[in-house]
């Protein structure tokens, strides 16, 4: 096991480096300076400019000073905030878009298991109708189309839940609601699909003919054993609510990360754009990390030898 | 002798009459004030910096006129009502200005003095902080040599007669300074607390000092949210009677009507569609800007250089009457030319009108497709391929879709079309990559000379390169030889402005206007139309329970 | 062992060959893998609806590249925000009237168009009839997410046969980079690459294939690992063949399965991308349109013109219901035995 880990935890690291170097020159390519008014500035000016945000070093330097920096949690000075370290943007924005993002998590997988399950205990019914449909609806609508519908029924003519902002649990209800459908939806689809499977398997006759009640066989033998697959798309569903959080934070005006990464990209603020790609795929490795250990641990099945497939 | 004694005179006389105005105004409606005298107002963008110096957004130009104060400050209808000022007056060759200030305080409680004045204004020209709009003080003696660095920050034509004068001299007449001074990129520095604070000053609500009616909290330098509070050490303060105004970044037009509507926020700028249906709102409040939109084209080479028949062509292609009232319809106004209306006057006339040239902005499609076949023999092409750039805003994007489509109908010409970011446009603009691009600009200050100077050959704002020498030497004739006859120094500005139209050097399309809708029961927001546009001091909460 | 039964040669009869030559026929019609599949999915009343749906809305946009109610680019700006009318028709949302400022106006006198002046779907904001573009945007959609999906189909099919066929330490090495793709979110990919190529359809569609074809070189190299220990893949090996010959012939038409379905699945999350991308403002640019543009246009002003919204979220959600339908029925028919 610790082996696996060391080895997974280089693999990470390996990653990140190269994520790192890629966005790096990547974003070296792309036009755009801190200046905004540059035509105003002498050219001793400009230079100086640039030299205060680093941009007159050889690119080979600039790279090196980067790796180091990122390695120490530095990722430069925004263009967009003036004196503003990248890193303070990150940190002070990435509470609302963790909160959010687990919120929507819990509330999009628990019961996207239930009625998964649920589909699959009264399969061909119309229950299994029902909860098919609506996982369906789930995947097909757009977050987005769902957020502008909920702001406007719920939020303004209704006036149950804020329509935007940030503050205190009942701000977040509307935004965790357009961001759960979609991985809500996935759960349930893939519960269903797994349980289903599982309620034909021999162990669960095994249990029938033992005399177990139904219930008990459902809770004992199936649940349980359906759920370890279920734990393999956490990462799909991690980077599913990544990418909603970009839109739905702009229309709630959350001062989350997803936010603040579309204004970086439609600002041209690079050294932000650069760090938020990095600490997006950190924390992608590190949900895809967390559930091949969670995997390995719950399923007896697995052995963890680092040929995992 | 006389001329400065009657300055110092209408300034006084002004001031009386806007606080007598005032208090009229209060006394007759006899308005109870709410309780909570706290108004919730709405940013689209992010405020960058509140360093005076570093400003350049109108955010932070906006947040910086409530919490910070200059010589002078601009009031209702774009008068000028004594700031840190008291008085001024200007010497007869209207080279000196001479300004006593008033005794009053920093928000930490030190004096502002002259030498608060002479500090911001040296480190704004100095070459090592790189303002962006060190510009506005070109007419300042010795500008030129100290923003290169050739003479040291002290050589600047501004200097403290102890503690409460402050002298400026200028290297030649500039009637408009008055309200240059009036702007941010004026506004008095603390050296102290910006020694204290280096690099990391004005990056937050607590690195900076105010000496302004309202002082910024509750801003770390990237958040969205923001409040101005009250500032008790403000020398009018008794006149303020907001205690805060709470801001906020809404970007999502749909967002901020609903959360108007709610009335979680006390006001919406409206797009053209929410403008549409709440017309007959008794909220709506039409706020004009000297702001112009127009189309500019590259004639450092290629297909527009020395083409007057093309220019022209593009020129009467584009209804601009369709652009503003069913495209945008958010109000804004069609051109009358470069410079806006509603910016200068004199004796009762509109510059706009005084320059006005139909054939510059008028709609004739069958004239358009006439000079656009001549344009196209010209240039000896049977087609032509142009790009066209704009910002990707909303109103960027509307007016790009309007134009392809108006262009469309000129044989021969394929339009390729780009909506890009701002720092994109500006950069792609300055490097002449483009063949047209729609620009803007908004007013500093109320003169004509705000927008005439733009187009001169070597203004760098002037991306098309359009060069004309009638109408370098009339805008060059108004800043030098005439700068102190206003009638010849208006009429100079009146004949660069036909000259470029005449040449058609650009196409204005649209003078912005909005529609903002304010809840009935705040009032006293001061709106003006150029520079900084808001202002707070005299704003108040009625009862409304 | 002990008790040897002998069973003397006379004690074996002959059967009458002539009677009982048919025990080796086979009485259904011989069907090929393809044809099992379809009647499979014939079967699957949702996924054949699902397929005519889909069918619809592919010949109506294409289609509409020939003929279309009206050009989805002209502009009137007389006739900007008109809402839905239909010839004949008084209900509320199909009459053309429309609440402004507090009351019902009939928003087609107010703009002075003539009486036989309707749009089916009403006008947008430069005064472009909704239905041609929505058609037009539906059009675009699904232009990039198929050719997307082709790209995708042919840099994943060619990593994963080859990962798969070559394995050893090729393999390894392809999958550590594979492994290193996937743990980058696929929207900060797209995002990079999309400021680099600078927004546009092609540029949209190139990020949307690069970003996703990991996915399917996976089931591939899988696949490919388990069929290259197959009998008839020795055999064709031990023969000479070449590997190419042998992924053309032997591997490709038994992995057609999973490449279809897979692909089935790849169109709608393209879809969804481009919608998305498009609804954050690095999409297709204007004056092209996409059902991501058109909804992001139709959200601003949803409150007032909820029609101009909800046209296109109906159409992108329609096709996003069809295709998750239809992928699932094929998975179904393809191979009963996948999970999903």
């Amino acid at each position: 096991m610790a082996k696996y880990l060391v080895k997974r935890i280089f693999y990470l690291l390996l990653t990140l480096f190269i994520v790192i170097t890629v966005t790096f020159f990547l974003m070296k390519l792309l036009p755009g300076t801190p200046l905004q008014n540059q035509q105003k500035l002498s050219p001793s000016q400009q230079h100086l400019i640039l030299k205060q945000y680093g941009l007159t070093k050889p690119v080979w330097q600039q790279y090196l000073i980067y790796v180091g920096g990122v390695f120490q949690g530095n990722f430069g000075t925004s263009f967009q905030f003036s004196d503003q370290p990248v890193s303070y943007l990150i940190s002070s924005r990435i509470g609302p878009s963790l909160l959010l993002g687990v919120q929507a998590m819990i509330i999009g997988v628990i019961p996207g298991i239930l009625v998964g399950a649920l589909g699959a205990i009264k399969k061909n019914t119309w229950v299994d109708t029902t909860t098919t449909i609506v996982s369906i609806l789930g995947i097909s609508i757009p977050s987005f189309v769902l957020a502008v519908l909920l702001q406007y029924f719920v939020g303004l003519k209704l006036q149950w839940f804020p329509i935007a902002d940030w503050g205190g649990f009942s701000y977040t209800v509307l935004p965790t609601i357009a961001l759960a459908a979609s991985p809500f939806a996935d759960t349930a689809r893939f519960t269903r699909t797994e349980m289903v499977d599982v309620l034909n398997s021999d162990y669960i006759e095994l249990a029938r003919a033992k005399g177990l009640s139904k219930w008990g066989v459902i809770y004992h033998h199936a649940l349980r054993n359906s759920l370890i697959p279920v734990v393999t798309i956490m990462g799909p569903l991690a980077v599913n609510i990544m990418t909603g959080s970009m839109v739905i934070e702009n229309i709630f005006s959350i001062p989350g990360i997803g936010e603040q990464f579309v204004k970086s990209i439609l600002t041209n603020d690079y050294p932000t754009i650069m760090a938020v790609t990095i600490v997006y795929s950190v924390m992608l490795m590190v949900v895809l990390l967390i559930t091949d250990i969670v995997y390995g641990i719950i399923d007896p099945r697995i052995r963890i030898s680092g040929k995992s497939n | 002798m006389a001329m400065q004694f009657s300055k110092t005179l209408t300034l006084a006389a002004i001031s009386g009459a806007s606080l007598l105005l005032f208090s009229a105004c209060g006394s007759k409606s006899k308005r109870q004030l709410a309780d909570d005298q706290t108004l919730h107002w709405v940013e689209t963008a992010d405020l960058p910096t509140m360093d005076p110096s570093k400003s350049t957004d109108v955010v932070s130009g906006g947040a910086l006129n409530n919490v910070d104060e200059g010589l002078l400050r601009i009031g209702q209808g774009s008068k000028l009502r004594p700031g840190i000022a008291k008085a001024y007056h200007v010497s007869k060759d209207g080279k000196t200005w001479t300004f006593n200030l008033r005794h009053s305080k920093w928000s930490n409680g030190a004096p502002v003095t002259a030498t608060d004045f002479v500090y911001g204004w040296r480190r704004t020209v100095k070459p090592s902080t790189a303002a962006q709009f060190a510009y506005l003080y070109n007419h300042v003696k010795n500008y030129d040599a100290v923003n290169k660095g050739k003479k040291a920050p002290s050589q600047l034509g501004v200097e403290a007669h102890g503690k409460y004068q402050l002298v400026v001299t200028l290297s030649r007449p500039q009637s408009y300074f008055k309200y240059l001074v009036a702007s941010q990129a004026f506004l008095p520095q603390n050296q102290q607390v910006v020694n204290k604070y280096g690099a990391r000053y004005a990056t937050r609500s607590g690195n900076a000092v105010y000496n302004g009616p309202f002082k910024l909290t509750g801003w770390d330098g990237t958040n969205d949210t923001w409040t101005l509070k009250k500032n008790d050490q403000y020398w009018d303060a008794k006149a303020t009677k907001l205690k805060a105004v709470k801001y906020r970044v809404i970007k999502d037009q749909g967002t901020w009507l609903s959360q108007y509507q709610t009335g979680k926020v006390d006001e919406l700028m409206t797009d053209g569609t929410q403008y549409r249906h709440l017309k007959t709102s008794p909220d709506i409040h039409i706020r004009g800007s000297a702001s112009m939109f127009y189309l500019e084209f590259n004639q450092r080479n290629g297909f527009f250089k020395n083409n007057l028949d093309a220019r022209k062509a593009i020129s009467l292609a584009i209804d601009k009457q369709s652009l503003t009232h069913n495209i945008l319809a958010d109000g804004s106004q069609a051109p009358k030319g470069l410079v806006p209306q509603n910016l200068a006057k004199k004796n009762g006339v509109d510059f706009a009108d005084a320059a006005y040239v139909k054939s510059g902005t008028t709609y004739q499609l069958t004239e358009a497709r006439a000079l656009w076949r001549k344009a196209l023999q010209q240039s000896g092409k049977s087609s032509v391929s142009l790009d066209l750039l704009a910002d990707d805003t909303p109103n960027g994007k509307k007016t790009v879709e309007f134009i392809q489509s108006q262009l469309g109908k000129l044989p021969g010409l394929k339009l390729i079309t780009a909506t890009v970011p701002f720092n994109v446009r500006l950069s792609r603009s300055t490097q002449g990559d483009f063949d047209m691009v729609v620009g803007g600009w908004i007013a500093d200050f109320p003169d004509a000379i705000s927008f005439s100077s733009l187009f001169t050959s070597n203004n760098a704002y002037n991306r098309g390169r359009w060069q004309n020498k009638a109408y370098d030497t009339d805008v060059k004739n108004a800043e030098g030889k005439d700068a102190n006859n206003p009638d010849e120094r208006w009429n100079d500005l009146v004949n660069a402005e036909k000259t470029l139209m005449q040449q058609q050097g650009i196409v204005p399309l649209y003078q912005r206007t909005q529609a903002q809708l304010l809840k009935p029961y705040v009032h006293g927001v001061q709106y003006f139309p150029t520079g900084a546009q808001w202002d707070f001091s005299r704003a108040y909460i009625s009862n409304h329970q | 062992m002990a008790d040897e039964v002998k069973l003397p040669a006379d004690s074996f009869e002959p059967l009458d060959k002539s009677k009982h030559l048919d025990s080796e026929k086979i009485a259904a019609p011989n069907l090929t893998f393809m044809q099992d599949a379809w009647r499979r999915l014939k079967k699957n009343k949702s996924a054949i609806i699902a397929m005519i749906i889909l069918i619809i809305f592919f010949v109506l946009a294409f289609g509409s590249a020939f003929f279309s109610p009206h050009n989805p680019n002209a502009v009137n700006p007389q006739l900007a925000n008109l809402p839905p009318k239909w010839p004949g028709v008084n209900i509320n949302g199909l009459n053309g009237t429309l609440v402004q400022a507090g009351s019902r106006v009939n928003a087609y006198q107010a703009a002075g168009a003539g009486a036989g002046v309707h749009y089916w779907l009403g006008t947008d904001y430069l005064g472009r009839d909704m239905l041609s573009r929505i058609l037009f945007g539906t059009r675009i959609s699904l232009t990039v997410a198929i050719v997307a999906t082709a790209v995708d189909l042919l840099i994943g099919v060619t990593f994963g046969l080859f990962s798969g066929w070559k394995g050893g330490w090729v393999d390894n090495f392809m999958q550590r980079v594979i492994e290193i793709i996937m743990s980058i979110p696929t929207l900060v990919v797209v995002v990079l690459l999309i400021l680099i190529l600078k927004p546009g359809m092609s540029s949209i569609t190139l990020a949307i294939a690069f970003s996703s074809w990991t996915t399917m070189a996976r089931l591939i190299r899988a696949q490919t690992l388990e069929l290259k220990e197959q009998e008839y893949v020795l055999a064709a090996k031990t023969l000479g063949e070449s590997s190419i010959k042998i992924a053309f012939k032997h591997l490709l038409p038994n992995l057609s399965s999973i490449i279809i379905i897979q692909t089935m699945f790849t169109i709608p999350s393209a879809i969804f991308f481009e919608a998305f991308l498009s609804f954050v403002g690095i999409g297709i640019s204007a004056p092209q349109a996409s059902l991501g543009t058109l909804l992001n246009d139709g959200q601003k002003n949803f409150q007032f013109l909820p029609y101009q919204m909800w046209y296109p979220a109906i159409v992108l959600s329609v096709i996003m219901i069809a295709f998750n339908i239809f992928a699932d029925g094929l998975r179904d028919a393809f191979d009963p035995q996948t999970k999903g």
